[in-house]
């Protein structure tokens, strides 16, 4: 600082006024002009944004509760949904059919598509067999078989001597279109 | 060079150190706030960018969430056939079992025809009575019509055949 500058040593009130003036007016216009609209806008977007994590989080907990749904639901119903999925073969039902029967046999009636989504087979089951109780052993059994059957009417059994014939329906259902 | 001042000349500046020291102190706070204004700008856009980018992230869960309600009913659509179909089977074992628990030791049973909503019974019974207290009554009990027609054979017993019909199929359970 030069020497001979006394401008700090003997304030001018005046001047001191100007320069005070000048920045409270400066600091004002820039407030007013710069700060105080962004942040009227910052505080909208940061609220959308809160909002939106918020949002999300909600959502995403949603949908972990669902697979955890879906998970439980599969765990607990697997052996139906794999039996829908698994193909019917007549030979390995002929061999399941001959643990309570005798001379099983097989015939398709009719192809058919149940509520737009499970396709139907109807299969004209007969037999022979010693007992009634073998029956309601088989129709105990269906229940555990690996494709999903339904016995249906009409159901004959006549007797013949020491045996009994039986001829009835069984409708085999499995999945038209498989989603995953 | 004549002088005709008795002090050396000294150097002028445009402003003074105090001038200096405000048009310095207006500067930076006018710095400082511009700063602060275009942090708030770049602020606003990262928070519109990231708006628009955790509201598309939610769109794709939303729409996981579609995804996994309709398998979900996929799946309970093929739980409750399975159960229809387990049910139905369990019921026809019990009806069918229930029919021959009624039928009593003197009543030979021939042929058993049942459908929908009808049950055809053949059968020997030794007297028409036999049939009538300790079959027909239970059946009819069960069934909403039932006729039955005898015939007499050469040993002196009786062929029956018994026509019963029910109006809802879960008659058949009872």
């Amino acid at each position: 600082m030069n020497n001979t500058d006394r401008s700090l040593e003997k304030i001018n009130i005046i001047k001191l006024l100007i320069f005070l003036s000048i920045f409270i007016a400066i600091t004002l216009v820039l407030i007013l002009a710069l700060i105080l609209p962004n942040v009227k806008q910052y505080r909208v977007y940061r609220s959308q944004y809160n909002n939106a994590v918020v949002h999300k989080v909600r959502v995403q907990n949603v949908l972990d509760g669902r697979i955890k749904e879906l998970k439980n639901l599969n765990i607990k119903n697997k052996k139906v949904f794999d039996s829908f999925k698994h193909e019917f073969r007549k030979d390995e039902f002929i061999s399941f059919a001959n643990k309570f029967f005798n001379k099983v046999s097989l015939k398709e009636v009719k192809k058919s598509i149940y509520k737009k989504e499970f396709r139907v087979y109807e299969l004209n089951v007969t037999s022979t067999l010693k007992t009634p109780i073998n029956f309601y052993k088989f129709l105990d059994g269906l229940n555990h078989y690996q494709n999903i059957i339904q016995a249906d009417f009409p159901i004959d059994l006549k007797s013949n001597g020491k045996t009994i014939n039986s001829t009835f329906k069984i409708k085999v259902f499995g999945l038209l279109v498989l989603k995953k | 060079m004549t002088s005709y001042s008795f002090i050396k000349p000294r150097k002028k500046h445009l402003f003074s150190a105090f001038s200096k020291i405000w048009i310095a102190f207006i500067a930076f706070i006018t710095f400082l706030l511009i700063a602060f204004g275009v942090f708030l700008l770049v602020k606003i856009a990262i928070y519109k960018k990231d708006t628009i980018k955790i509201n598309n992230e939610r769109a794709m869960l939303d729409k996981k969430i579609n995804e996994k309600d309709d398998f979900m009913e996929y799946l309970l659509r093929q739980k409750s056939l399975g159960e229809e179909i387990f049910s139905s089977n369990t019921l026809l074992k019990d009806s069918m079992k229930n029919l021959f628990d009624l039928v009593p030791d003197q009543i030979t049973l021939s042929r058993v025809i049942i459908k929908k909503d009808s049950l055809i019974i053949y059968g020997k019974t030794p007297t028409k009575d036999s049939f009538n207290f300790l079959l027909s009554a239970p059946l009819k009990s069960i069934f909403s019509t039932s006729n039955t027609m005898f015939y007499l054979t050469s040993e002196g017993w009786y062929n029956f055949v018994s026509t019963n019909k029910i109006t809802t199929m879960d008659s058949f359970s009872e």
